[in-house]
């Protein structure tokens, strides 16, 4: 299916999409704390620390939240619906939004453990999103 | 302590409707004189300028100074964040009158959607923002849409979270999950929001929707927008502006009888409790206790002394969930509560006497602050008996405790 929209990473985030490109789920941690979090930061938010990289994610988590879209409010998206929007909890402990792969849109329920999966979107970008586990 | 050292003296509205002829800089200018006029003030009386920042306010304090004719602005400030602004402008300008930098303020809120793009179509807004009218979007010739890293988009567009309502159907989902509700909970608590905001709106002329009748079977069996949300859980889009006029505790006496004058306000801020702010601590606290219980302490009231509640309601969840933030429902029971006491005329606590957001107009909350006046006033189309004291809340911890 195509999924027109896209990320047009900048310097910060540029990483996690080729990471994600090489099918891995990462967050950005620091090397003075260990503390990791998502989305990226120019500091650690804990000890403030400039000296930040990033580590692989287990890529497993639970779904925090979600709905199910039936009414598309962007073009890009009209032949996306009815689509389901999850919010993950990585067991990491940070979260990201992600789309329900191998799951029907009313199969999806708040605790479902999931796992990472990665969909080539262009050959430039592989988006991380999350399958029942 | 701000308290009753400042007043609105007067306030101001256009028309609401899907589509007004004027643009936004016109209605804007018809509401700021209409709120002066109402206060018996001149133009060339203004000295301070409140706002709504941009992306979300786009008539800037030079537009207004220029076509009214405004001698000279001595105080201006801008308050970003779509609805979190509400408290903040009110704040700002009750701050600046009261440590004497400015003696009468205007606020304002213009709105044309029906020009600038609804605020639901995320395909339709230009400009800066991660949400309303902001979040860019470029259609490249590859037919794709680029997102970039600002606001944290690119990590929410492409999975298709890009409009408000969708955002709020998320927090409503978590909600009903943590408290245990069952989907018919929900919606006979959404339901009876969205209904009694309804009827408030069909005794009230300025409401969009004064001539629509809401019952249950067309609430139930109205489309699902983004689940739990049907369509009308979702506030309406439409122009219009409001605004309000500011002034010391003592000219605003003098000026008129019934002055309503500034409790306090607040806003607040924090990691992540902006909008599309979906990475922080607990997803559904909208309203930040902390916040709240600020507020009530530079006001000098309790959740008590209230008689009447505008809570800024962009979804009906976010009426159930200010109940409890607010402190008129214990923490998630404010489904419970609106299911087993309403928020109708004859319930402990009248809420969204004009119809809110989701019946009257949607306007930011600025027309829920123009109703908190005319209840204090005494001159609201469903009046709620010895309304002394009036919340006025917007997201975040952005609220205002206005009294007679």
């Amino acid at each position: 299916m195509a999924v027109p929209i896209i990320p047009d990473p900048g310097g910060l985030t540029r990483p996690y999409w080729e990471q994600a490109r090489a099918g891995r789920l990462v967050l950005q941690q620091c090397h003075g704390c260990g503390h990791a979090w998502h989305p990226p930061l120019p500091r650690c938010p804990r000890c403030h620390a400039t000296v930040t990289g990033w580590r692989q994610a287990s890529g497993e988590g639970t779904v925090y939240s979600y709905t199910v879209v039936h009414h598309a409010t962007h073009a890009a998206l009209a032949d996306r619906v009815p689509y389901v929007i999850a919010i993950v909890e990585l067991a990491e402990g940070p979260r990201v939004v992600s789309g329900i792969r191998g799951a029907a849109p009313d199969q999806v329920r708040i605790g479902m453990p999931v796992r990472a999966v990665f969909e080539e979107v262009t050959p430039e970008v592989t988006l991380p999103q999350f399958a029942p586990r | 302590m701000l308290r009753r050292t400042t007043a609105v003296a007067g306030i101001g509205q256009t028309e609401f409707a899907r589509r007004l002829p004027g643009t936004a800089w016109e209605l804007a200018l018809e509401a700021i004189l209409a709120a002066l006029a109402d206060a018996g003030l001149q133009p060339a009386e203004v000295d301070g300028i409140c706002r709504f920042a941009p992306p979300f306010e786009r008539v800037s304090e030079p537009m207004v100074v220029r076509a009214l004719g405004i001698r000279e602005l001595a105080f201006f400030a801008e308050a970003p964040l779509g609805g979190e602004a509400l408290g903040a402008v009110i704040g700002h300008a009750a701050a600046a009158i009261a440590s004497g930098q400015a003696s009468v303020v205007v606020c304002y809120r213009a709105l044309s959607q029906s020009q600038s793009g609804r605020f639901g179509r995320a395909d339709a807004r230009s400009g800066p923002g991660p949400v309303g009218p902001g979040s860019v979007s470029t259609a490249e010739p590859d037919g794709h849409v680029r997102v970039g890293e600002e606001d944290n988009r690119c990590f929410h567009w492409p999975y298709g979270l890009v409009s408000p309502g969708q955002l709020f159907a998320l927090w409503a989902t978590r909600y009903a999950h943590v408290h245990g509700l069952s989907g018919d909970d929900l919606t006979s608590a959404l339901g009876t929001v969205a209904i009694t905001q309804r009827q408030y709106a069909n005794h009230n002329p300025a409401a969009i929707m004064a001539e629509r009748v809401l019952d249950w079977d067309t609430y139930r069996s109205a489309r699902i927008i983004s689940s739990p949300l049907r369509l009308f859980d979702l506030c309406l889009e439409n122009d219009g502006a409001c605004a309000v006029v500011l002034t010391t505790a003592d000219r605003a006496a003098a000026l008129r009888d019934d002055p309503v004058y500034v409790l306090a306000a607040t806003q607040s801020l924090a990691p992540y409790s902006e909008p599309m702010g979906i990475y922080g601590e607990d997803l559904i606290e909208l309203f930040p206790p902390a916040a709240a219980a600020r507020l009530y302490r530079q006001a000098g009231v309790g959740p008590a002394d209230i008689k009447v509640a505008e809570l800024y309601d962009a979804t009906s969840f976010m009426t159930v969930k200010s109940l409890e933030s607010y402190g008129f429902a214990k923490d998630g029971q404010g489904w419970r509560y609106v299911i087993d006491s309403g928020i109708a005329a004859d319930s402990p606590l009248p809420v969204n006497t004009h119809g809110g957001h989701l019946s009257e107009g949607y306007l930011h909350g600025m027309n829920g602050l123009n109703e908190a006046v005319r209840q204090l006033r005494g001159t609201a189309c469903n009046q709620v008996p010895g309304a002394d004291v009036a919340l006025v809340a917007a997201p975040a911890g952005s609220a205002v405790i206005l009294a007679r």
